[in-house]
């Protein structure tokens, strides 16, 4: 029952959060000189046509009234359409370029799931040994080197020394898809890694101090079998808290690794929006990436009581 | 982001080369472009006042506008004819200015609401950490793109937007201290005499948690400094022609097919100051906590 009404707060703050970035984003036009009317009209055009257009669009009513309307249409995925181009509706521009971003970071999160977790087991087993302080030494690196410090290291040896992978995203592409994804994906991972590693680790460390362990090891289990079944199990449980944020933050964080090797998604498209002044657009990008962002999160807190009873009862 | 150290006589090291480059970083940062802009030739000095500061004294008949490394350029030119050091000496400048302002405006603002967060009425306690937690949970560069793409682009937005994002942590930070120290004997007896509560904040919780906090904002100005280098790299943070490192990233990304070894050095000068950041700070860290220095 507390479970239930914890999990409800949980979901009126996510909503509540929601509403906050549409009202800033809403902001972002009427801070903003010009509104949809001049852009629309164009730069030649007169103070009465612009006015007319106002009045069709509705930009004369009161800001509470737009912005009930704002946050109605925007439920419902209309966003208007884009300033610039072709003036394609921001609800299609917006989806066919989430699925890039969707892809990159899920790939990245399996990714440095998979090398995080071995590697944390690996230097929870060799404890202070030099493995341990091997990887606890470059992990320092990965979660302190900015992405796009990586970003060219690893683009200027694999693409121009080494002439292995491609340098950015283009439109005419030789190779199949994922060969332009391969360093994307690394880039972005390694932060995750780093943090699940030392994650892993010290959770490790945590459990195999304790007593179950030391019966394990005097009952004779083979030390495999006791790292993994025993051992790993129980520590897994905030590793798993913490892939799930990181997806989050994978997801609304690939600002740069987008830009920098060009890719055609949700993070590129908003900076390239704001840069541009494209209103509409940074709208749509931003309350999409946050509404992703609030909802994982919410997908976490739902998942942890399920997974670990100890925190279904001490929930309140 | 913290970097572990158990051994506190690697930390003490740390401390000390950490603090070293700092105290190098701020004289560079602000005597570079002098002693930049004094070496400059008279013709360098007729040229336009905006550039002239970065532009280098340069043979003027060269094909290529990027002059090697060692020349009348100490770290040669970049694609527009301009001087990586005086460069990176004005990025340092746009960092320091942008990561100090960004601490001092975060720890005022953190101060205030975590203390009133512990000690206000419920009414007013409640809400305002929600608020924070909220905030907290929220992704710093995703919100700082959402200010930015509200308040405009350039040094002053970015200010405001990194001090939107940096004060949770710290009102978090001073909330669970002043929460702990509140019930101190020492504090309660000060309270028993009668003393107000802004007596027992100011003169007897705050001074107790100034290490903690100078601690702790070394290693948040490393994510301030970390994340205004990002959105000037994309573009939207100090915009050209004012030098900032992220700037330069990108700039030298433009030309990595031509010219790569422009990357190097501010990739290499971000890096260093977000390292030594971390080490100063951990090291502040383990002096002003004992239990840390023993541990």
């Amino acid at each position: 029952m507390q479970l239930a009404r914890a999990l409800a707060t949980r979901f009126l703050l996510g909503l509540l959060s929601l509403l906050f970035i549409s009202f800033v984003t809403f902001l972002a036009d009427e801070i903003q000189p010009g509104d949809a009317a001049t852009v629309l009209a164009g730069e030649k055009a007169s103070a009465e046509t612009i006015e007319r257009l106002r009045e069709n669009l509705g930009l004369n009513r009161p800001w509470p009234i737009r912005y009930v309307e704002f946050v109605s249409k925007a439920v419902r995925g209309d966003f208007g359409t884009s300033y610039y181009g072709v003036k394609e509706p921001v609800g299609q521009l917006v989806g066919r370029n989430v699925t890039m971003t969707i892809t990159i970071a899920s790939c990245a999160i399996l990714l440095a799931s998979a090398i995080g977790i071995f590697l944390g087991t690996l230097a929870a087993v060799w404890q202070n040994k030099p493995p341990d302080q091997g990887i606890l030494f470059v992990s320092t690196f990965g979660v302190t080197l900015p992405n796009f410090v990586l970003a060219p290291i690893l683009a200027y040896f694999f693409a121009l020394q080494w002439d292995v992978l491609p340098l950015t995203w283009s439109v005419d592409r030789v190779a199949p898809d994922y060969y332009y994804l391969i360093l994307p994906v690394i880039v972005l991972a390694m932060r995750p890694t780093a943090l699940l590693t030392r994650l892993t680790r010290a959770s490790m460390v945590e459990t195999l101090r304790q007593e179950f362990i030391r019966t394990a090891i005097a009952k004779g289990v083979p030390p495999f079998r006791m790292y993994v079944k025993h051992a790993l199990r129980n520590a897994i449980l905030p590793v798993i808290t913490a892939i799930g944020t990181s997806f989050g933050f994978l997801l609304t964080g690939s600002f740069v690794v987008e830009t920098y090797f060009l890719l055609p998604g949700l993070g590129s498209t908003t900076i390239d929006a704001i840069r541009k002044g494209d209103i509409p657009v940074v709208q749509a990008c931003v309350m999409l990436t946050g509404a992703i962002f609030i909802v994982l999160n919410l997908f976490v807190d739902l998942i942890l009581p399920i997974l670990d009873p100890r925190i279904r009862e001490s929930q309140v | 982001m913290k970097l572990k150290s158990k051994n506190p006589r690697k930390k003490r090291l740390g401390l000390i080369f950490g603090a070293a480059y700092l105290v190098l970083l701020l004289l560079f940062a602000i005597f570079g472009p002098m002693i930049r802009n004094a070496q400059l030739s008279d013709v360098a000095k007729g040229v336009d006042p905006d550039i002239r500061v970065y532009n280098a004294v340069l043979d003027p008949v060269s094909s290529s506008p990027f002059a090697p490394a060692g020349g009348a350029a100490i770290l040669g030119t970049d694609e527009l004819r301009r001087d990586i050091v005086a460069r990176l000496a004005e990025g340092a400048r746009v960092s320091l200015t942008v990561g100090l302002s960004v601490q001092l405006i975060a720890l005022l603002v953190g101060i205030t609401v975590g203390v009133l967060g512990v000690l206000a009425p419920k009414w007013i306690r409640n809400p305002l950490m929600r608020f924070t937690d909220g905030m907290f949970a929220f992704p710093d560069i995703l919100l700082a793109i959402l200010i930015v793409s509200v308040a405009g682009l350039g040094m002053g937005p970015v200010i405001f937007a990194l001090s939107v994002t940096a004060w949770p942590s710290i009102a978090r930070l001073v909330a669970s201290q002043v929460a702990t120290l509140k019930d101190r004997e020492y504090v309660v007896a000060a309270k028993a005499a009668g003393a107000s509560n802004f007596y027992l904040v100011t003169r007897h919780i705050l001074p107790q948690i100034t290490g903690i906090l100078l601690a702790y904002s070394m290693i948040d100005l490393a994510g301030t400094i970390l994340a205004e280098s990002t959105l000037s790299f994309l573009g939207i943070g100090v915009q050209e022609p004012q030098p900032s490192w992220g700037g330069m990233i990108n700039g030298a990304r433009l030309n990595m097919n031509s010219y790569p070894v422009l990357l190097i050095w501010p990739c290499a000068m971000l890096s260093m100051t977000i390292f030594a950041l971390n080490f100063v700070g951990d090291g502040l860290r383990a002096l002003a906590d004992p239990r840390d220095r023993s541990a």
